[in-house]
């Protein structure tokens, strides 16, 4: 997803270019195969990104890793009061897992909004975070929901906050040879909601804007909200100036719309072929409310 | 530019050829005659009954092969070299580095076509690959050609050309003042053609008018989006060429095919592969790659497969021709329309392909299906350095009904009048006179159509009811109304023939060039043949798509199972008539009491008194009588004032009322289409399923055209050819799309009464959902497509929104 409109234009290709392929029989191997072909090498999955981007010449790795074959990371349960996501998981074990639908509900509502059914069956969560495109949907509703990424290698692993893996349009933190492992989605506490919004000329087409929001409330007020957007910043962002102003406040439609307003300073929209500076600006905003009002009607 | 290639003037030739007077009459009285019978049947078996497709197995089952299921030994792959600057010389093309990639590999340019190297089809402006000169970003320059369409590929990347770049011009309000940079110098302005209908007096029309209404409307490009892209495969063969192409008009590919390659016709044979969806793309598009996979197999002597890419098709096939429409109409007091005042101008791109004839049908549709007394209509089609527009469902139609049914509506409310209300007083009825003046005498249904989907929608009530909501979530509901010429227009000749043969078992061969490509023509063609012959369907065969019957003209103009049909109808007719004879000795009875049907001759009244469909096949073979016929049909035809723009402007019309329920978020500005009521009239429905079934993609596509299909370019270069950010429906998008309303308004030269049906439904659809947009919200969209930031901007009252 992405890239593409942004490549010289009038030179679309239809020959990938040439590469050799892996099909690493572990975790373990692939790891290995990373590291010794270190900067050559991309692992891939669904391939439903990296495939148009090799098409269009934005990506010419060397060798594929074909991860897709590794089922010990297509798991999906809970644990120790974290729901555990293999990175390899697709967009329709999302929708159809009883343990997200449960417990996080709002990952698989916003699985079924992206992409087509076809598209889905292939394209796994880990492959929408790495591909780091702005406008990635996972993105804003792990962010929000305090989600953590275990990232391994052969020279071990490291958790960091799913905020922090990314960097840039397609780029993350992620070594050469390291891999997305596994998302760790904290429980939902109790009176606690979360809600993702989604705004697209198509119903599952790229996000001109999307937001998250998780809200924790009692007795009428916000105890904590967390808030991210999609498609409005270089990087998936978290809109803070938002979250601390709803901070302590009184659930009420005036602190929400005030709060919402925030957003505008922590996002940095540009006009594309999706839509203009100005039109994601004003979207951001009302998405941001939306979602807020919906998290904290499930956080009743 | 050839100095030989003069412009072919329709207008002059319409003017001093009496075309279709002479010699037609006879033809005219044998069709009736063949016709009456057919009205006078107390039923139909098979005409008008949801039969199978005949095409469904091979569909269903993958035995169905399209172009690229095609495979012959030593077959080269070809690829286009296209142009990456919007207007330019070209200086150099350098393909050493290319040719030296493999031995296979070979390269073609303009200097290599042996015949000519002009394609254009209403003026002679358009080379097959770009001649000293690129018109557009995405033109072709050179075929590239080598064993494996990967080496072919990666050839072309390397082939350097060198371009001196030229100022362009985009936009085709400027495009048709402009004098200093023009898209054909030779041409001396941007100006492809210019269209005119001059009737009454609109001064007087506005004078008597109680209230006026003016606006501008913009509607965009659209692409095709056939699933299966452009492409033929041409293999020589026994001193000629035989081009497998994904086409909509065999003859027409034969004849371009034969002029690039300097052979005669009878040296190309073209045959239709199954066809992957077209909307007129394959009727433009076909001759050009019959062409290109022929140049390829004539130059090397072997195989040459040619395919679009996704981004090829995209960039480089023609479009909908957009446009920008001034509108002003007026009306009395009590709703009756007096004067429109419409100015037309097209964006024809770069050259002016099919550009003239939708220009023309447009101006000629520009009042909608009602009676307009005064009418100034102007058209301008304007080269532009852009992609080249054509063909497309709907041909021009669209763009001008969005406006008119747009325009209707706010007369209505200046009116305060409802929506229904201001249509049903000015819609065409039978005896009514077009806005060119042509007379209406009978199948003119779109009154009871109008109010057959009013009622079946409840459209009153929720018209009122609408719009009286509040809340950011609002629900809206809109009428429009189209009509359509069917088949061609105005002078130009117009036939359908056909071939049939039965065979001694009793089989039956139907042979025609009417092309099947998905909408069920082919079903349609054998269930009239098996109607007429008295036979069951599934002993008709129809082969059709291929330049080996004779000229059957275009499958375009939703002239398919209408007139494209006739010729059938006729050669079957003809066929029937000398079996009833046959059967008439044998059975000993006079010829108008033999009665075939379901593969049985009986003597009327008499059911015991049979024979088989088998016997009396073989007899009448030995009794002398001929078993194979073709049919031939020349349309009636009247006389047409191009200086006025008036006069008889097609010899039927088809009817649409479209009402449309829509849900506007007002805070985004999203728009989704709830549910579409069609109401057609359109002669006798031949076969309600597959009727349906072009309703219902007519609908989806419209839908795609009003709210999300936008081609956005920079700098004349498309910026999104990919499906990332074309965004058409998909399945999951479609509106519920209701039972029809159908008026079978039978028309006197379609087989059966039957009328054209493919274009219909797309016609009225963006207007019916803007009008419902103005239901929900108050607010008038004058911009398709209507994309959520264009609503959003339009309800907060930014004109022209950001940026």
């Amino acid at each position: 997803m992405g890239g593409l409109s942004e490549f010289e234009l009038g030179r679309w290709s239809i020959v990938i270019p040439r590469f050799e392929y892996i099909k690493p029989g572990s975790l373990i191997e692939a790891f290995r195969l990373l590291d010794e072909h270190k900067g050559e090498a991309k692992p891939v999955a669904g391939a439903t990104d990296l495939l148009v981007k090799m098409r269009d010449g934005v990506e010419r790795p060397t060798y594929l890793v074909d991860l897709s074959f590794l089922d010990e990371l297509g798991y999906i349960r809970e644990k120790d009061g974290q729901i555990r996501i293999g990175a390899l998981a697709t967009l329709s074990d999302l929708v159809a897992s009883s343990t997200i639908r449960e417990m996080v509900p709002i990952l698989g509502e916003t699985a079924k909004k992206m992409a087509s059914w076809h598209i889905r069956n292939v394209a796994t969560i880990g492959g929408n975070l790495c591909n780091a495109s702005p406008a990635a949907d996972m993105a804003p509703p792990l962010i929000v929901l305090g989600s953590k990424l275990e990232l391994g290698g052969l020279e071990g692993e490291r958790v960091i906050p799913t905020e922090e893996f990314f960097r840039g349009p397609g780029s993350t933190v992620l070594r050469d040879n390291e891999l997305l492992i596994e998302i760790r989605v904290p429980v939902m506490p109790e009176k606690s909601g979360a809600s993702f919004q989604k705004l697209s000329i198509r119903e599952t087409a790229l996000s001109t804007v999307s937001a998250a929001a998780w809200v924790q409330s009692s007795g009428g007020r916000i105890e904590e909200a967390r808030i991210a957007l999609g498609a409005v910043a270089p990087t998936p962002i978290r809109a803070k100036h938002a979250e601390s102003a709803l901070k302590g406040q009184e659930t009420s439609d005036g602190a929400i719309e005030r709060a919402s307003k925030e957003v505008m300073r922590d996002i940095s929209p540009i006009t594309d072929v999706r839509g203009s500076k100005r039109y994601r600006e004003e979207m951001s905003v009302l998405l941001a409310r939306r979602a807020l009002i919906q998290a904290l009607e499930r956080a009743r | 530019m050839n100095p030989r290639s003069r412009r072919f003037n329709w207008n002059d030739l319409i003017r001093t050829v009496d075309f279709g007077l002479r010699g037609t009459k006879s033809m005219t009285e044998e069709f009736r005659r063949f016709a009456e019978r057919w009205e006078k049947a107390s039923q139909l078996l098979i005409a008008g009954k949801s039969v199978h497709r005949v095409d469904a197995i091979d569909k269903v089952t993958g035995r169905a092969k399209f172009v690229e299921d095609h495979f012959f030994d030593r077959m080269l792959h070809v690829k286009l070299l296209k142009s990456t600057v919007p207007h330019g010389r070209i200086k150099e093309i350098r393909a050493e580095r290319a040719l030296g990639l493999a031995e296979s590999v070979r390269v073609f340019t303009a200097t290599d076509i042996p015949g000519r190297n002009q394609v254009g089809y209403v003026i002679s402006d358009q080379p097959l690959l770009a001649e000293s000169k690129v018109r557009f970003h995405g033109e072709l320059v050179a075929l590239v050609a080598a064993d494996e369409p990967d080496l072919a590929e990666e050839a072309t990347e390397l082939i350097e050309v060198q371009y001196e770049e030229l100022p362009a011009v985009f936009d085709p309000l400027r495009a048709v003042e402009e004098r200093e940079i023009l898209v054909h110098e030779e041409r001396g302005s941007n100006i492809a053609e210019r269209t005119r209908v001059r009737k009454g007096d609109i001064e007087e029309g506005f004078e008597d008018s109680e209230v006026v209404v003016e606006a501008t409307y913009r509607t965009g490009h659209q692409e095709h989006t056939p699933m299966e892209t452009e492409g033929a495969v041409a293999v020589p063969e026994r001193g000629g060429m035989v081009v497998i192409g994904s086409i909509q008009y065999p003859h027409l590919c034969q004849k371009i095919t034969a002029k690039v390659l300097g052979v005669p016709q009878n040296k190309v044979r073209i045959v239709q592969a199954y066809v992957g969806g077209a909307f007129g793309d394959k009727d433009d598009m076909g001759p050009l790659v019959t062409s290109m996979a022929a140049l390829v197999a004539s130059k090397t002597g072997r195989p040459a497969m040619l395919t679009y890419s996704r981004e090829d098709s995209m960039t480089s096939s023609c479009k909908r021709d957009p446009s920008i429409i001034d509108y002003k109409s007026g009306a009395s007091g009590d709703g009756m329309l007096k004067a429109i005042d419409v100015k037309i101008v097209m964006d024809a791109g770069a050259y002016a392909n099919r550009g003239p004839f939708v220009l023309w049908r447009a101006t000629m549709h520009a009042s909608g299906p009602y009676v307009v007394p005064n009418a100034r209509i102007d058209g301008y089609l304007a080269y532009t350095n852009k992609v080249f527009e054509g063909s497309m469902r709907g041909f021009g139609n669209p763009q001008v009904q969005f406006a008119a049914e747009s325009q209707l509506d706010e007369l209505a409310k200046e009116l305060g009048m409802d929506p229904l209300e201001i249509r049903l007083k000015n819609l065409l009825r039978p005896g009514s006179r077009t806005v060119t003046d042509q007379l209406l005498e009978r199948s003119v249904g779109i009154y009871e159509a109008a109010k057959g989907v009013a009622e079946a929608s409840n459209f009153k009530e929720k018209w009122e009811t609408h719009r009286k909501q509040r809340g950011e979530r609002r629900r809206g509901i809109g009428i429009a109304c189209g009509y359509h010429g069917i088949s061609i227009s105005r002078g130009v000749p117009d036939w359908s023939s056909a071939y049939m043969n039965v065979y001694r078992d009793g089989s039956v061969l139907v042979e025609t060039g009417i092309c099947e490509m998905g909408q069920g023509t082919w079903t349609a063609h054998a269930q009239i043949a098996a109607e007429i012959l008295g036979v069951p369907i599934d002993r008709i065969r129809v082969i059709g798509g291929t330049s080996d019957p004779p000229d059957t003209g275009a499958t375009h103009a939703s002239r398919g199972a209408s007139i494209g049909v006739i010729g059938v109808f006729i050669a079957a007719s003809k066929l029937r008539k000398s079996l009833d004879e046959a059967a008439a000795k044998l059975l000993g009875c006079d010829p108008g009491d033999v009665e075939v049907k379901e593969g049985k001759a009986c003597v009327k009244g008499h059911p015991e008194e049979c024979l088989t469909w088998e016997e009396l096949v073989t007899n009448a073979y030995q009794m002398g009588h001929e078993m194979s016929a073709t049919g031939y049909f020349y349309l009636p035809r009247r006389t047409f004032d191009s200086e006025k723009g008036l006069g008889h402007a097609y010899p039927a019309f088809s009817y649409i009322a479209n009402v449309a329920e829509v849900e506007v978020d007002v805070e985004t500005g999203k728009v989704k289409v709830v549910a579409v009521w069609p109401g057609l009239a359109a002669g006798k429905i031949l076969n309600p399923t597959l009727v349906e079934g072009q309703l219902e993609g007519a609908v989806a596509q419209g839908m795609g055209y009003a709210l999300m299909e936008e081609l956005k370019f920079k700098q004349g270069a498309i910026k999104n050819p990919n499906f990332t950010d074309y965004l058409i429906p998909t399945s999951m998008d479609v509106p519920d799309v209701k039972k029809p309303v159908y008026v079978e308004d039978l028309y006197e030269y379609g087989p059966f009464g039957a009328k054209g049906v493919g274009e219909m439904a797309l016609i009225p659809t963006p207007a019916a959902i803007i009008n419902a947009i103005r239901n929900a919200t108050g607010v008038r969209i004058k911009e398709i497509p209507a994309t959520p930031e264009k609503v959003y901007f339009a309800l907060k009252g930014v004109i022209g929104g950001p940026e």
